[in-house]
């Protein structure tokens, strides 16, 4: 069996044999490149309507997410999760270097709610944003 | 020494790239898979707790949101496009502090708004502070 293997490979490097080195090159580079890239960010798990602001500036893309519902649930990582459970979630996503943290409030939630979250959040985390959309 | 090497069929040597290629590909599919391209824009609140408690410093510009969903500052009902101008003109005063109370009903797109409003005219910190009733 080894013997066949090596003895066809070696008639294929006589003929006609396929090279693979561009196709190593450019999945490394590929690869380098989404590596690089990755930020590893569980998002919440809905999808909310961003409240129109005109002032808002790009917001740091490694940071901990989560959303207000219309129905004002509380989303991180996929999950409903409560009020009190915040400075837990925020204390269990940023291990060693502490991460900004992002609320995504739908334009419906309860405001008083929004306010709440903000300062259960500011217990433990440097800056508190609020995610919005640009006007167009 | 190589060229020596390879001119004997028998005794050649070649690395197998075939799992390396396989490890790669792998990978690649995992961080492909893994990453997220998220590029949320928003607004964030800068504000120090010490700032406000102090009963000696001047009290903050203050914003209402009741849950009638109307904008008010010391009782008079405003616009949303009225917050940048008060705050612009009150700069000098109160350290463009301002403070938006917010009453269980009111909106979140709301409040968003006057904070932003708030930040356009020039506020350095908006709070926005829970009413309970």
């Amino acid at each position: 069996m080894r013997l066949y293997g090596r003895s066809r490979a070696y008639e294929d490097s006589e003929g006609g044999a396929i090279n693979v080195s561009p196709l190593i090159d450019v999945v490394f580079i590929l690869l380098i490149f989404f590596i690089v890239s990755a930020t590893f960010v569980s998002l919440p798990g809905i999808e909310v309507m961003r409240p129109k602001t005109q002032t808002a500036k790009s917001l740091e893309k490694n940071s901990i997410l989560f959303a207000i519902s219309q129905e004002n649930q509380i989303f991180h990582a996929g999950e409903e999760i409560l009020l009190k459970e915040i400075p837990r979630f925020i204390e269990l996503a940023s291990k060693d270097r502490k991460k900004p943290v992002v609320i995504q409030p739908d334009e419906w939630a309860d405001a008083a709610l929004l306010a709440k979250v903000i300062l259960q959040a500011r217990s433990k985390a440097p800056s508190v944003s609020i995610a919005t959309r640009k006007p167009k | 020494m190589k060229r020596s090497l390879k001119s004997l069929p028998t005794d050649e040597v070649e690395i197998n790239v075939s799992p390396l290629i396989d490890m790669v590909f792998i990978l690649l599919i995992f961080f492909i898979v893994a990453t997220s391209f998220i590029n949320e824009s928003g607004i964030t609140s800068k504000y120090k707790d010490t700032a406000y408690n102090s009963l000696s410093e001047q009290p903050p510009l203050s914003f209402q949101l009741p849950a009638s969903g109307q904008l008010m500052q010391n009782g008079l009902v405003i616009g949303l496009e009225e917050i940048a101008p008060i705050v612009r003109n009150a700069k000098g005063k109160s350290k463009s502090l301002v403070l938006i109370q917010v009453s269980p009903g009111s909106k979140a797109g709301l409040a968003t708004q006057a904070m932003d409003q708030a930040i356009l005219g020039g506020a350095e910190a908006v709070k926005l502070s829970p009413i309970a009733r």
